[in-house]
């Protein structure tokens, strides 16, 4: 028989044993192929050209190229442990290393051809469906039509030819690497010796749970206004290190510590769950604790990610309308003609003007930054805002000696900290104005690009008229007046867009239109979500795959331990039902730690993204938990059969 | 009293075309206490008598009853049942569970019963002194002997008093010192405990320490021999010339 007839037959017969690592390649081609087909699609430019969207996809690729090497190199490293003896066999009737790596590789490229063929054809199909969940997401109107792409094509050749190249070097070092002896009990001697626990080790594992709660603690902190200027990205980076290392050292030590003290209190008498849950695990998570901490790591971080677009996403029409309080809002002295145009074409509208008073303020009494005296850019003593009268707010009466703030958001209320009282100084050109502060209304009167998100001072009629006269002529600002329109009938909002267009009220700085302004926004972070839900879909998958894998392989190796416990007299079900706690331990413990991590993560910057943070963030949770929890299944229904098969 | 009775039994492999029959019309009786071990040519059938006799393969025809019940009749779960309460077994390779410590190996048995916990204790500390592993209890099988670890085996086969132990080659993989100290255990045991002990060897000298030797060939019982009142040299001397007759080429025209 030649060599290359060995490998057909070889490939032939091991076409059922190696699923596993047919599946994960042309998943990954799959996965891949359609990415970069949604990048090189035209009908894309509509959606990213308004942002930063084809930067984001690059990111995107990068980080998917990443994912998926590693996903390969781990399915290819399963897939030579259990290809062991055989290699072991081929050097012991006389191969040469060299021809044994000749015929892996051949084996190899057969199956990377084939899968490359099956899985580009599979991410085709796959990107029409995905174009049409990015339309949705960004509101575009257009029919998915989808061209095939010979760009993403080269691409995603040239790709998984590096990919193979790789995996090609790691099979060859394995082979260079290993005896005949030691490849004949690869297979055999797996689990790696065991070693009672040490005091360091206990020491290490409590340590990593302190690690990552000093992660948590800093991140709580991060933007209570501890830090500032350089030390924030000292902290942020503290931050990640002391997590990641704190996760790395849980798995390595706490997982084991923990079991050992509830396994010390049981004294030796382990029921069945005990058996297969406590003991397996606890030596198998402290030689996997790396890889484990990458799964982890990676799915806090798409988890964080995926809240935080999902917030944004959630957050766009509350954010505008924070921002641009009314339908059209105009700071230039367009208003007029715009209202003028308006009525022109039958549009019911109602406007209102106010004058924009600016004023030297001196607010240290109310607001205040938590640690101010290390912020020497930016003082609450000496400062200006914008004055209105009370006469625009029509839920408002200011008595004369009062004042009210309004405009607040929610990025400033994490940043500082508002009293419930004291006294607000105006100094103008002749007089002081000194009021007393009644309270923060939940108001929106200014658009904020009058008010630079800054809160509004609310004052008298009379106040304002003598503060008006008294007004620092140096002090004016930008824009002295501000028109907010609001058309009466929903329907005309579009029609009214185009003539603010049609009129080139638009190209003037600081002249908005509410419903332009939506668009944009959905357009723009609905790529970032879609790329962002894309990734976290594929990185989802991927450690569920690798986790699920271990687990197949860890049957394999634990299927004499079932047949000694058959023997003993267990049942099939008590096997199970051991097998099922070992499985919520498996893949539960990374997944809790991982939403644990994101948590924080979500919780401490979250205000930057938009202002609800609960729903979206547990609506991204349970789906992905979800998602997740359905390689637990498939792990538990995989053991089932090897139970089965045990006696 | 008769503990274990296989009446012709039958074990067939394959299919109709193309059939093995490994166990042919066997009939073997267990006393209550006994100690006998089966021994035969590799291939003559011995561990897959062992294996339709501790209920983890089915015969393909005949009846083995184990304390009047017969087990060929039983479902998965009552044969489960069965085999925690009235069975034990030690083999060749110990099977032991590498991430468990001697002490917990020991009582698995006992945690499937659902035997109360300090009653597990006591019986671990009788024994384990009787074995010799006491001071062991807390290692894990890598850390101890290949000796230590198939006493520790003996003592999961023995600890919750079954009516009937399986030893399939227990001194298979033990230098010949290790092997005698097991076996003197063993036998030890068998009169305290009064345990029935079916074992599988086929070292002359490990068969030597029991009562009875069966000895098969193609799937049938060639012969025994009893022990009665021999030493154990004589006795001995008696299964090496039994075996030499039994393996010898046999010199037929």
């Amino acid at each position: 028989m030649t060599v290359n007839r060995l490998i057909f037959r070889n490939i032939k017969k091991n076409f059922k044993h190696y699923y596993v690592y047919i599946f994960a390649l042309v998943f990954s081609v799959a996965l891949y192929f359609s990415f970069m087909t949604l990048q090189f699609d035209p009908a894309l430019d509509d959606t990213t050209g308004g942002v930063k969207g084809a930067a984001a996809i690059k990111t995107g690729s990068v980080l998917l190229i990443f994912i998926v090497s590693v996903f390969l190199v781990y399915a290819n490293n399963l897939f030579i442990k259990r290809r062991s003896k055989e290699i072991g066999l081929f050097q012991l009737i006389g191969m040469t290393k060299g021809t044994v790596f000749h015929i892996l590789s051949v084996e190899n490229l057969v199956l990377y051809v084939g899968s490359l063929i099956v899985g580009i054809f599979l991410g085709f199909s796959m990107s029409r469906l995905l174009m049409m969940i990015l339309f949705k997401v960004t509101g575009i109107q257009d029919v998915a039509t989808l061209r095939f792409s010979s760009e993403a094509f080269v691409q995603t050749l040239v790709v998984f030819a590096a990919i193979y190249i790789l995996i090609l070097l790691m099979n060859a070092v394995f082979i260079r690497r290993q005896s005949i002896l030691s490849l004949f009990r690869v297979a055999t001697v797996t689990q790696q010796r065991l070693k009672k626990m040490t005091a360091l080790q206990a020491i290490l594992g409590v340590f990593g749970i302190g690690l990552i709660l000093f992660g948590y603690y800093l991140s709580s902190q991060l933007f209570s206004g501890m830090f500032l200027g350089n030390q924030f990205f000292v902290v942020m980076i503290a931050i990640l290190a002391s997590v990641i290392i704190g996760t790395y050292l849980f798995y390595k030590g706490s997982v084991s510590f923990i079991f050992n003290i509830i396994r010390k209190r049981k004294n030796g008498y382990l029921n069945v769950n005990d058996v297969l849950s406590l003991s397996s695990i606890m030596f198998r998570m402290k030689s996997n604790s790396l890889l484990l901490m990458i799964i982890t790591t990676l799915s806090a971080l798409s988890i964080a990610l995926l809240s935080l677009s999902y917030i944004s996403y959630y957050s766009v029409e509350k954010m505008v309308e924070k921002n641009i309080p009314a339908d059209f809002s105009i700071l230039t002295e367009h208003g007029a003609e715009f209202v003028q145009a308006l009525e022109k074409e039958g549009i019911a509208n109602s406007y209102e003007t106010i004058d924009l008073l600016n004023f030297q303020v001196d607010l240290s009494e109310v607001l205040s930054m938590s640690a101010e005296e290390g912020n020497s850019l930016f003082s609450f003593a000496d400062t200006t805002m914008l004055v209105i009268s009370d006469q625009v707010v029509e839920q408002l009466d200011v008595a004369e000696t009062e004042v009210y703030l309004a405009n607040q958001s929610d990025f400033l209320n994490n940043l500082m900290h508002i009293q419930e009282q004291g006294m607000i100084v105006f100094t103008g050109e002749e007089y002081v104005y000194k009021l007393a502060y009644k309270g923060m209304e939940d108001l929106t009167v200014l658009p904020a690009r009058a008010t630079g998100a800054f809160p509004v001072a609310i004052v008298d009629q009379s106040i304002y008229q003598q503060m008006l006269a008294d007004k620092d002529v140096e002090l004016s600002t930008e824009f002295s007046q501000y028109t907010g329109v609001t058309i009466t009938n929903r329907e005309d909002i579009e029609r009214a867009d185009t003539i603010f267009h049609a009129l080139d009220i638009d190209i003037w700085a600081g002249n908005e239109s509410k419903y332009e302004e939506k668009m944009i926004q959905k357009q723009g972070i609905g790529v970032i979500m879609f790329i962002v839900g894309f990734l976290g879909l594929a990185f989802l998958i991927t450690s569920g795959c690798i986790l699920y894998f271990k687990q197949m392989d860890e049957s394999e190796d634990e299927k004499a331990n079932y047949t000694i416990l058959r023997k003993l007299g267990y049942t099939q079900t008590d096997l199970l039902k051991g097998v099922q706690h070992k499985q919520l331990f498996n893949f539960g413990i990374p997944l809790v730690v991982g939403l644990c991590h994101s948590y924080f993560a979500v919780k401490s910057g979250w205000f930057l993204f938009g202002t609800e943070m609960l729903t979206p963030m547990l609506i991204v949770m349970a789906i992905y938990t979800a998602l997740y929890s359905i390689f637990g299944m498939l792990s538990v229904l995989n053991y089932k059969r090897v139970i089965k098969e045990a006696l | 009293m008769v503990i274990l009775q296989a009446t012709k039994i039958y074990k067939t492999y394959g299919n109709k075309l193309n059939k093995t029959e490994v166990l042919s019309a066997l009939d073997l009786e267990v006393n209550k206490g006994e100690f006998v071990s089966i021994m035969g040519a590799s291939g003559s059938g011995k561990t897959t008598l062992l294996n339709v006799l501790s209920s983890i393969d089915r015969v393909s025809q005949g009846t083995i009853s184990i304390e009047g019940q017969n087990i060929n009749a039983m479902k998965e779960k009552q044969m489960a049942e069965f085999r925690k309460r009235h069975l034990g077994f030690i083999f060749q390779d110990y099977n032991l569970l590498d991430t468990l410590t001697v002490k917990e190996n020991i009582l698995l048995p006992l945690s499937v019963q659902k035997v109360a916990k300090k009653r597990a204790n006591e019986m671990f500390h009788a024994v384990s002194e009787d074995l010799g592993i006491a001071d062991i209890a807390d290692k894990y099988p890598n850390e101890i002997s290949g000796g230590q670890k198939q006493r520790t085996s003996a003592a999961r086969a023995f600890i919750h008093d079954p009516s009937i132990i399986f030893a399939d080659e227990p001194t298979g993989a033990l230098d010949s010192k290790a092997a005698s100290d097991l076996l003197n255990k063993l036998s030890d045991l068998n009169t305290k405990r009064n345990a029935s002990i079916v074992m599988v060897t086929h070292d002359p000298l490990a068969a030597s320490f029991s009562e009875r030797v069966v000895f098969i060939k193609d799937g049938q019982i060639y012969t025994q021999l009893y022990k009665g009142e021999q030493t154990r040299t004589e006795f001995f001397n008696d299964i090496i010339k039994t075996q030499g007759v039994l393996g010898g080429v046999q010199h037929d025209s």
